[in-house]
């Protein structure tokens, strides 16, 4: 699986919030084709980095190499041109726009089509547009028995899993080289949280490489190659999920130094 | 949604209108802006002169020459409601100097076309001067403003507006930079209080095929009527491609829209500098319809918040509302002559019944309340927040079990119960 070239690369990754360090120089590689989850206490600071890795926030030391190139310091909108999408904790659909038009903004970054041309139904605008829409189709594939009929319904009517799958749809019509997902099981009942686990793996069979936020333990063990434990900010392990879950670390971490020691 | 049940019943007797009905506004919305809706009714908006004019001719009735200045009033206050819906409606900013382009266009071309500075551009010139002036204005005020978040936007425009009506009040005198005297004495750029007078009309034919000579008034209704649809037109070609989308995603969720690689910065400057050019032009055409560019109702703040009503009223990013909006404020005052005394307590009552009862104004599907949280001006509220309850059929533990044995996908480590 650690075959591939790394197409993430975190190096010393810090980020203080006034006396408090969210992040603290934290390294990670993603390999490509690799599903690599990021685990830690609530408050661990797992979030924070992926909002470093995106642009939402800048860090204040350190730096993300995306297959090579630099990162920290793009606009949020120039580092998903350059391949990263990401899907967001609390859901964070258009909801006015119907589910085609949310998926269509996943195709904002690589189509090209301006004022100008949308009114004259210039060539060009009306084939980045037909571009576009074929990819509605191609983004929605994993989704298609659940989405499809509700294309033309606005996301606010739509129900929280049905969201969370426009969500990763959105992501996937950006044709990102690296998927930062945060915690896309949330919420969701044992039934769906399966088909979340088989949706992240064929995505990954696709060719993405994810970077993935989770809670729910059996299905991090489950899916991930590699698994990187934080806690307060830091990297306390990293490893393949059998190695990861018998470290002392890392269950103190989450139980506390007396139950570790027990 | 909510009307389904109530449908099943009527199945039989359903006709397209009672369907329409139960379609709810994004439905309306929908219906109203296909083209074989708005192509018949701005043939029917065209026609409307010539049918009174007919009225007038056959009967004892007089009144096409003025009800047709009061429908070209309307058309013009559509153009300016489309315009400012594109600002606010689409792109979630609050532009409250919004007025100040419609005068800035006004006062162009009553420059380049009259004696003030002795300047008489052919038509396509003009259009090129106060589009270039207009655009200007609105990147010199947009492009430090739209960096700002929330209110600050607001009270920048706000402020912009009630310059530009000072500068425009002081400029017929020479301007005074630290105490130095800038241009001869005698200068007088925009007349004052009077504003420019004799402005000359579009040099236009006065009479057309078929329907002989075609006088100043009508010509002027079909000018706005004309414009209305060309901005109609422009606003669903945008809001159906990738420039509309990217604004209403900026105003639905602006961290969403960066994350997606929306340059929001650059899109809702194009929608603030679009909705200010389209306003300049509107005021352009007025300025040649009355021969005069005023200071007031130019730039009056009332005029801004006049149009604010219209869209808010029609509802915020409905084209159809926001036609009905400019209707509704501009043609029952005639109707209703002898009450004009009471026009704003009526327009009051109106507005706060509609605020109570349809927040999100009479064709909308968002409703207006300050923005919590960072992002734009406005946060616009779905009516309909209520989500609906997940689809699955609800699963019992047992067979929550079964499908996720049956799936072998994951097995519980109870190490792992954390």
């Amino acid at each position: 699986m650690s075959g591939g070239a790394a197409v993430l690369e975190i190096r010393g990754l810090t980020r203080r919030f006034g006396g408090l360090t969210a992040v603290d120089n934290f390294d990670v590689d993603v390999r490509e084709g690799e599903i690599v989850s990021l685990v830690g206490p609530n408050g661990a600071g797992k979030t924070t980095v992926f909002n470093l890795i995106s642009g939402v926030l800048r860090p204040t030391a350190g730096s993300v190499l995306l297959l090579g190139r630099e990162l920290v310091r793009l606009p949020a909108h120039r580092i998903t041109h350059q391949g990263v999408a990401r899907t967001f904790q609390n859901i964070r659909v258009f909801p006015q726009l119907t589910v085609r038009e949310n998926i269509l903004l996943g195709t904002h970054h690589w189509t090209r089509s301006g004022m100008l041309g949308s009114v004259t139904f210039w060539p060009g605008t009306v084939r980045a547009e037909r571009a576009a829409q074929a990819e509605v189709h191609t983004a929605i594939d994993l989704f298609r028995e659940r989405l499809e009929a509700r294309l033309e319904d606005p996301a606010f009517s739509l129900s929280y899993a049905n969201r969370r799958r426009t969500e990763i749809a959105r992501a996937l019509a950006a044709r990102p080289k690296l998927l930062l997902l945060d915690e896309p099981a949330a919420g969701m009942n044992p039934y769906e949280r399966i088909e979340m686990a088989g949706l992240i793996r064929s995505m990954r069979d696709r060719g993405l490489t994810i970077l993935l936020i989770e809670h729910h333990m059996p299905l991090v063990m489950e899916i991930s190659d590699r698994v990187v434990v934080m806690d307060h900010g830091v990297k306390i392990a990293e490893g393949l999920p059998k190695e990861v879950h018998s470290n002392p670390r890392v269950v103190e971490a989450y139980l506390g130094r007396r139950a570790a020691t027990a | 949604m909510s009307a389904q049940p109530a449908r099943s019943e009527v199945t039989e007797s359903s006709s397209s209108l009672r369907q329409f009905w139960h379609s709810g506004p994004a439905g309306w919305n929908r219906a109203l802006t296909r083209a074989r809706v708005l192509v018949p009714f701005f043939l029917a908006a065209l026609a409307v002169p010539l049918v009174l004019q007919y009225v007038e001719d056959n009967s004892s009735w007089i009144g096409a020459q003025y009800w047709t200045l009061i429908l070209a009033t309307c058309a013009m206050y559509a153009c300016l409601a489309v315009a400012l819906n594109l600002v606010v409606g689409y792109a979630g900013l609050l532009n409250l100097g919004f007025i100040a382009f419609f005068g800035i266009g006004s006062y162009a071309y009553a420059l380049v076309a009259s004696d003030q500075i002795h300047q008489h551009y052919p038509l396509w010139a003009a259009v090129l001067v106060v589009s270039i002036v207009t655009l200007a204005f609105a990147l010199l005020v947009g492009v430090p403003a739209l960096r700002l978040r929330g209110d600050y936007l607001a009270i920048v425009t706000l402020a912009f507006g009630l310059i530009m009506r000072d500068v425009v009040l002081e400029l017929d005198r020479p301007p005074v930079l630290a105490g130095h005297q800038v241009g001869p004495d005698g200068l007088n750029i925009t007349g004052g209080t009077n504003g420019i007078h004799q402005v000359q009309p579009f040099n236009l034919p006065t009479s057309l095929p078929l329907l002989g000579p075609v006088p100043h008034y009508r010509m002027y209704y079909w000018i706005f009527v004309g414009f209305l649809a060309l901005c109609i037109y422009f606003m669903l070609r945008w809001r159906s491609t990738r420039t509309g989308r990217a604004w209403v995603a900026i105003r639905d969720d602006e961290l969403a829209a960066r994350a997606m690689g929306v340059n929001t910065f650059k899109y809702r400057l194009l929608a603030f500098a679009t909705s200010a050019v389209m306003a300049g032009i509107v005021g352009m055409i007025n300025a040649a319809q009355i021969f005069n560019a005023f200071p007031s109702p130019n730039f009056d703040v009332q005029t801004t918040v006049m149009v604010f009503i219209m869209v808010i009223l029609g509802g915020l990013g409905s084209l159809p509302g926001a036609i009905l909006g400019a209707i509704a404020f501009t043609v029952p005052p005639f109707l209703l002559q002898q009450f004009v005394f009471y026009k704003y307590l009526v327009i009051s009552i109106v507005l706060i019944a509609v605020m109570v009862f349809r927040p999100e104004g009479l064709l909308g599907t968002v409703s207006i309340r300050p923005r919590k949280t960072m992002g734009g001006t406005l946060e616009l509220l779905t009516a309909e927040s209520a989500v609906e309850a997940s689809e699955l059929p609800a699963v019992t533990d047992t067979e929550v079990a079964d499908v996720e044995a049956a799936a072998g996908a994951i097995v519980e480590d109870p190490e792992w119960k954390l």
